[in-house]
């Protein structure tokens, strides 16, 4: 018998229980054969069951714990998704009423201008600061608060 | 026989689909069971990959953390076990390349890692003693042979995985996991012999 043959047997033997039909037929046939390697496979099949009966280590605290946290990061990631979504929702709403308003919101600072008898590029820039006033005032609002999209809270659970 | 193995694969793969929905709905009572059904067997893979207690409980929760967030990527497809011990391990191996820039495969050389306790076992029987000792004599074999050898024989004989799924988990050719299997049981065994003697 080669010294290949024990090897390969050895390398089977470690595969366990993922050895195909001829695999296993020819293992068994060649332990019978080899004391050598049936020691092998006794030696390999208590340790291998002793791998088996090691004591499982989680404990309860940890398992509660993680799932508080993972409860608390789901709330999380839930609020921020809603905050986008209603983000993204005023964001199509200005836009749609900003396209439907603009163009008369134009036209009527223009007749003001008029009336008034100011020269154009007063209305316009008149014009262009109302229409950017909102978007300063809010952007001002949100950086004295903090940004309104982020939280950590999430630490608590650490 | 063939019906009923057709029966339970099945059985396995609506449970799988069901576990890739709720991840993506972010279900957190799902989550719970998960967490609850897998803690012993994740817990324990964490404890022998990185070779330390208290980093396997945080990566632990880390792990639950990112599966809450990146349950869209699983399909569904495969057992979700082979999926979690991914992400277990890639966020491990992240992990120790910040802490430390070395491999999973430099791992043990890093000799401050200290052997693991295994759990508590009930008090004074002589039975529960002697395995006791058996756990310590099993634990510190095993912490003491390379990282990717231990990876491997962990997973193959204590988490019970499929060598295809220990080649999807580990990213490593199935020829490359048959021969870590090998020698990672060879110097298993002859640490347990010298252990004895």
């Amino acid at each position: 018998m080669t010294r290949d043959a024990h090897d390969g047997a050895r390398e089977l033997i470690a595969l366990g229980e993922s050895l195909s039909d001829a695999q296993q037929a020819w293992l068994r046939s060649h332990l019978d054969e080899c004391e050598a390697c049936g020691h092998y496979a006794e030696a390999a099949g208590r340790v291998v069951r002793a791998l088996r009966s090691q004591p499982l280590a989680a404990d309860s605290r940890l398992v509660r714990a993680t799932q508080m946290r993972v409860r608390f990061h789901a709330s999380r990631l839930r609020e921020t998704r809603e905050r986008l979504w209603l983000v993204g929702m005023a964001c199509l709403g200005v836009g749609l009423s900003a396209t439907l308003t603009v163009p008369f919101l134009w036209r009527l600072f223009a007749w003001l201008g008029e009336w008034a008898g100011v020269s154009s590029w007063v209305w316009q820039a008149g014009f262009a600061f109302l229409s950017i006033a909102p978007a300063l005032v809010v952007s001002a609002l949100l950086l004295a608060r903090g940004t309104h999209l982020t939280s950590n809270g999430e630490k608590q659970w650490r | 026989m063939n019906a009923v193995a057709y029966c339970f694969m099945n059985a396995m793969e609506s449970e799988a689909s069901a576990t890739a929905r709720g991840l993506r709905r972010r279900d957190p009572d799902l989550l719970d069971r998960l967490i609850e059904q897998y803690q012993h067997r994740l817990l324990r893979y964490l404890m022998y990959l990185s070779g330390n207690r208290e980093l396997a409980e945080d990566l632990f929760q880390e792990t639950w953390i990112r599966v809450l967030e990146r349950g869209h990527q699983y399909d569904g497809k495969h057992e979700f076990s082979t999926w979690l011990y991914a992400v277990a391990r890639n966020l491990t191996i992240d992990y120790l390349r910040k802490k430390h820039p070395v491999s999973l495969d430099g791992l043990m050389e890093n000799e401050e890692h200290a052997p693991l306790e295994p759990a508590d076992t009930r008090p004074m029987a002589w039975e529960v003693l002697l395995q006791h000792e058996q756990a310590e004599r099993v634990s510190a074999a095993l912490v003491s042979i390379p990282a990717e050898y231990r990876e491997t024989v962990v997973l193959r004989f204590q988490e019970g995985l499929a060598l295809d799924e220990i080649a999807m988990v580990t990213g490593a050719p199935l020829g490359t996991v048959k021969s870590r299997l090998y020698r990672g049981l060879n110097m298993l065994m002859s640490r347990l012999k010298e252990a004895q003697a």
